[in-house]
């Protein structure tokens, strides 16, 4: 399960999602994006894509319609002349995301079985490989020891973050983990990034796999 | 239950040798050689050319031997030990040593198809079995060394009980610890793990086993590793784990499409499920046991606070550096203790932490005063305490043995150095090591380094607790 429909069935257990909506088109993104209101970001939707950004298939801080409507072309068109043979399903028009970005994911180990893992997204995940793992279910201290590990809690902690709210991804973290309890059937997830700030704690992208 | 009998296992009344030898090239010469005049309970040797082994009369079988065997330890052929563990069970020995290897270890897939069967026996007779493929086990705090190596005797007695999947560790760390003055409980390797694996240990040594205060694993890897990450997790705050994890490769599912499956290398993984579980890694043989020794000795630090008190100026600067990195810092003495501390040494050195105690070289008594000064201070959490050998303070060492005698054990950690050359300060400080509370390592940032694992642990340790250490 992809973008939309991760995003989707994330927010129906109740998770806090950016609004997202699919769109095939260039008016259908230009009207999506009047209704989930300006700014937004627009994202390539291809299940042959995983690096949105190598791929140039991220637009983000549209204001308006004409900047949809452009940003819809270029990322159609950067797509069509690079991955030739490629599905592409659209783009998805999503409500602008802002603070910091975390990345909290699952797999499934031969010997571990399930296992949490959370970092800080983005380059922190990309280049520095700075995340933590717990065994699911973790407890409130392992949530807390899990951000605490990581090289870049200082930048959690740096007030030149925005004040973020720790506790609230405590909190994310361990309903993550109750979730991965009563869904087995799910195999391996990325919920990544996940914007972090002081309002709170949303979904931006997400994949599962199920098995 | 099994768990029951491990401690017959243990600690047996009398052992029975089932392939003792005469000869320097059969493992079973080498059991004897660990056992006879050493074990206190009763030695039956079992070979069935018969005679006298190691000058005891020996029985063809077990069988033959009337009385109670409490515990068997085997070192024939693979194939006969099916039917040795056969005879164990009819002759209802409390557990089962296996030295014998060639079973799952071994390339051919018969050792694995032989070492099911042992396993199915063993179930039948509830017997419990440390291997096979394993060096044997000391038992240090009951005088039971039933291993192949006779020198495994001489490490003391002590609380520091070593589980290992290694043989080769067990030999590494049991020769470290009798030079480092590591005293243990036990030493044993689980081989390949018949029945009686991690979990059963923990269970045995944290709920029964009174002699063990501190228990160090060493790990490579396990089908299950969730069994023992439960058994320490539900053990929790009642004996300190310390855990040394090999193979440290960091390698993900380079297949995985999803970001976390690329990213979640095996050691990762174990790092965090140890944490979890309220067991401490550490990275190497030698932190693993200044560790356990520490832990074993000292009572744990209630901050990161430390005092480092030094004969000389240099090695409390490299210790005070160390703190650091590892999470923790010097403390700032309260006004009366820096006074006290003016009154004791005379202003030609660093009086502040660290303190520089080279003015009073020729006073121990002077020095333990500053020692005891230091530990009353509430802003101290732990003091590390370093004395080089100089020729000119000989005398310093045995001084403060004499002086130690008086002090009541400390509430708070001490981790000291004592250098100098072999064959000069060793019985002094064999004197003053593991006892009222301080612990001596070999280097100053090994001291920065336990006096840190000591703090961690009693942070893993706390069950209620969230409150946890920056990295």
């Amino acid at each position: 399960m992809l973008s939309v429909d991760a995003i989707t069935f994330f927010e129906s257990q109740g998770f806090p999602v950016l609004k997202s909506l699919p769109a095939r088109d260039e008016d259908e993104a230009a009207g999506k994006a009047g209704t989930i209101g300006f700014p937004v970001t627009l994202k390539l939707s291809s299940p042959d894509v995983i690096h949105k950004t190598e791929a140039s298939g991220i637009r983000v801080s549209l204001k308006d319609e004409t900047d949809v409507r452009r940003a819809f072309r270029e990322i159609v068109g950067t797509f069509a002349s690079g991955n030739p043979g490629k599905r592409l399903d659209g783009v998805m028009v999503q409500e602008q995301g802002s603070g910091t970005e975390v990345i909290v994911g699952m797999l499934t180990d031969p010997q571990f079985g399930p296992v949490l893992m959370c970092g800080l997204g983005g380059i922190f995940v990309e280049a520095m490989n700075d995340v933590s793992f717990r065994l699911v279910p973790i407890e409130r201290r392992d949530a807390r020891d899990m951000l605490e590990e990581l090289k870049g809690y200082a930048v959690l902690r740096n007030p030149r973050s925005g004040s973020i709210d720790l506790t609230g991804i405590e909190d994310f973290l361990l309903r993550i983990s109750t979730f991965l309890k009563d869904h087995p059937e799910v195999r391996e997830m990325d919920l990544n990034p996940v914007f972090v700030s002081s309002r709170g704690v949303r979904i931006c992208d997400a994949r599962i796999k199920t098995g | 239950m099994m768990v029951e009998k491990l401690g017959r296992l243990f600690s047996p009344g009398s052992v029975a040798v089932i392939g003792a030898s005469n000869s320097f090239d059969k493992l079973g010469y080498h059991v004897m050689k660990s056992l006879v005049g050493n074990y206190r309970g009763e030695i039956f040797p079992i070979n069935p050319k018969g005679g006298k082994i190691w000058g005891l009369t020996s029985y063809p079988s077990l069988e033959a031997i009337s009385g109670d065997v409490h515990l068997a330890v085997i070192a024939v052929p693979a194939s006969a030990v099916p039917g040795t563990l056969h005879a164990c069970g009819r002759k209802g020995v409390s557990g089962a040593v296996l030295i014998t290897a060639g079973f799952r270890e071994i390339e051919d897939p018969g050792g694995t198809v032989l070492e099911e069967e042992l396993r199915r026996i063993a179930g039948q007779y509830d017997l419990p079995i440390i291997g096979p493929n394993t060096f044997g086990f000391v038992n240090l705090s009951s005088t039971v060394n039933v291993s192949f190596t006779s020198e495994f005797s001489r490490i003391e007695n002590g609380g520091v009980a070593l589980i290992s999947q290694s043989g080769g560790i067990c030999h590494l760390c049991g020769f470290l610890a009798i030079e480092q003055r590591v005293a243990m409980s036990k030493l044993m390797s689980l081989g390949n793990r018949c029945n009686v694996d991690f979990p059963e240990l923990l269970m045995h040594l944290v709920e029964k086993d009174d002699p063990t205060r501190v228990i160090a694993l060493y790990i490579e890897g396990l089908d299950e590793p969730r069994k023992l990450l439960e058994a320490a997790k539900s053990l929790r705050g009642k004996k300190p784990i310390i855990a040394l994890k090999a193979g440290k490769s960091e390698k993900g599912d380079s297949a995985s499409r999803f970001h976390t499956g690329s990213l979640a290398g095996n050691h990762a993984i174990w790092k965090g499920a140890l944490r979890q579980a309220g067991i401490l890694e550490v990275a190497t043989a030698e932190e693993l046991l200044d560790t356990a020794k520490t832990v074993d000795a000292c009572p744990l630090p209630g901050g990161t606070r430390v005092a480092v008190l030094s004969g000389q100026a240099g090695p409390g600067m490299i210790a005070s550096d160390a703190l650091e990195p590892h999470g923790l810092r010097l403390s700032r003495f309260s006004e009366a203790t820096q006074e006290r501390i003016n009154d004791l040494l005379p202003p030609i050195a660093i009086r502040t932490n660290p303190v520089d105690m080279g003015p009073s070289w020729y006073d121990p008594k002077n020095i333990i005063e500053i020692l005891k000064t230091v530990l009353d201070d509430e802003n101290t959490d732990g003091v590390i305490f370093l004395a080089m050998y100089a020729s000119a303070n000989l005398k310093l060492a045995e001084g403060v043995v004499e002086y130690m005698k008086a002090v009541d054990p400390f509430r708070k950690p001490v981790v000291a150095c004592f250098t100098a050359p072999p064959g000069i300060w060793d019985e002094p400080i064999a004197a003053l090591d593991r006892k009222k509370g301080m612990a001596i390592l070999s280097t100053p940032e090994r001291a920065a380094q336990a006096m840190a694992n000591m703090w961690k642990i009693s942070l893993l340790m706390n069950s209620k607790g969230v409150r946890t250490w920056d990295r």
